[in-house]
């Protein structure tokens, strides 16, 4: 009798130690994934960070509803600018900068925005290693869209692999959102 | 029985230092995949495997001043504009020279300037077998990468297993490692030899 039941426990165990496990797992998953997510940090204005293959500084935001740094608008637009100080942190001229920013809470059109040298209004040019040039992120807003009086900026950044998995090839993988910046919004009238 | 064990033991060691020595030694495929250096010296021609290229000046400036759509326009920098004049010819057929890169002495590389716009005497340059053509290459550069510098020329930008020229520059540089001539300002349309 008691060896039977003894042996009974023991398949018990052995068949459903599979399943207990995965229990286990599921539950701690489902535990842990019902946290709070922690809210990314808050970056500084005051000094550049760095946020994958750029360092950045965000200078100032403004509203214009005239054409701003070469960039057009259509008529009855206006537009979101963020003027930002990038440096090329890598080892090559690149210009895969059109992802850093992005703002929180307004509707801006899908895809990248406009971006200009705010020294002599080249569209996108490359940025070359370890020279620090002024950009400007241009969002077409329709001339009705309300604006806050500060905005956050989503700054995403991207993780460096030396090799990858594909080719073994160095390169910038896996954005992520490293903070938020938030500055003022300026509206500076027909001007640019 | 037991020496029988110690020997697989070892067998099972050798294969996997082997196994791993060999991963670690393997090159990666950009280098297999790189493109093929021709090295040379300045005012040398260099003979790839489409173009031969021959670096004939390189001019340091402060402000290039170019006319875009007619209108004359000035571009600054915060390093330094680099004008290098070449010869360019190609070996067999017509082929094009697009591409140019600045390298530095630690390896940084600085590719061509893309704010000058379409001109005829900027890449891609378009060459022909026994005919040289003069071709500029600009671009932005800090002062401190100009000592130990290589400009890079190839036929194209991503061109795996193409050839590549590479040219030492000997750029002249003064006591601060800055090169020794610096000009204010630099006319792209002025005629060649008069800047």
């Amino acid at each position: 009798m008691f060896e039977t039941a003894r042996s009974r426990v023991q398949t018990w165990i052995t068949a459903g130690a599979g399943s207990i496990a995965a229990l286990f797992v599921a539950g701690l998953m489902g535990a842990f994934g019902a946290l709070p997510a922690h809210a990314p940090p808050q970056l500084p204005l005051d000094v550049a960070v760095d946020a994958g293959r750029w360092r950045i500084k965000p200078i100032r935001a403004y509203v214009s509803h005239a054409d701003v740094h070469g960039v057009p608008l259509k008529p009855g637009q206006k537009a979101l600018v963020l003027e930002a100080d990038l440096t090329n942190r890598t080892a090559q001229s690149d210009k895969a900068y059109f992802n850093v920013f992005r703002p929180e809470g307004l509707a801006v059109p899908e895809g990248p925005p406009m971006i200009a040298l705010t020294r002599d209004s080249t569209l996108t040019p490359e940025l070359h290693p370890g020279m620090t040039e002024r950009m400007a992120y241009v969002w077409p807003l329709a001339g009705d869209a309300k604006i806050p009086a500060a905005i956050g900026f989503v700054v995403t950044a991207e993780i460096f692999k030396p090799r990858d998995n594909l080719y073994g090839a160095p390169g910038w993988f896996n954005p992520y959102r490293l903070g938020t910046v938030t500055l003022p919004v300026a509206d500076v009238g027909t001007g640019s | 029985m037991r020496t029988r064990a110690i020997g697989n033991l070892l067998i099972l060691v050798a294969t996997v230092a082997l196994s791993y020595g060999m991963q670690v030694s393997k090159p990666h495929y950009a280098d297999l995949t790189a493109p093929i250096p021709v090295g040379g010296a300045m005012h040398d021609m260099v003979r790839a495997r489409s173009f031969g290229v021959r670096l004939d000046k390189v001019v340091f400036a402060r402000a290039l001043k170019t006319s875009q759509f007619g209108r004359t326009k000035l571009l600054t920098t915060s390093g330094l504009w680099a004008v290098v004049t070449t010869s360019l010819t190609a070996t067999s057929a017509s082929a094009t020279v697009a591409d140019g890169t600045w390298q530095g002495p630690a390896g940084l590389r600085y590719r061509q300037t893309e704010r000058l716009g379409y001109r005829q005497d900027m890449p891609p340059h378009a060459v022909d077998p026994g005919l040289e053509r003069r071709g500029l290459f600009v671009f932005e550069v800090p002062a401190d990468q100009i000592g130990g510098a290589t400009l890079l020329v190839a036929a194209r930008q991503f061109a795996p297993l193409d050839a590549q020229a590479r040219i030492s520059l000997d750029a002249s540089l003064g006591d601060d490692g800055q090169p020794a001539e610096v000009l204010p300002q630099y006319d792209l349309d002025a005629p060649p030899g008069k800047t």
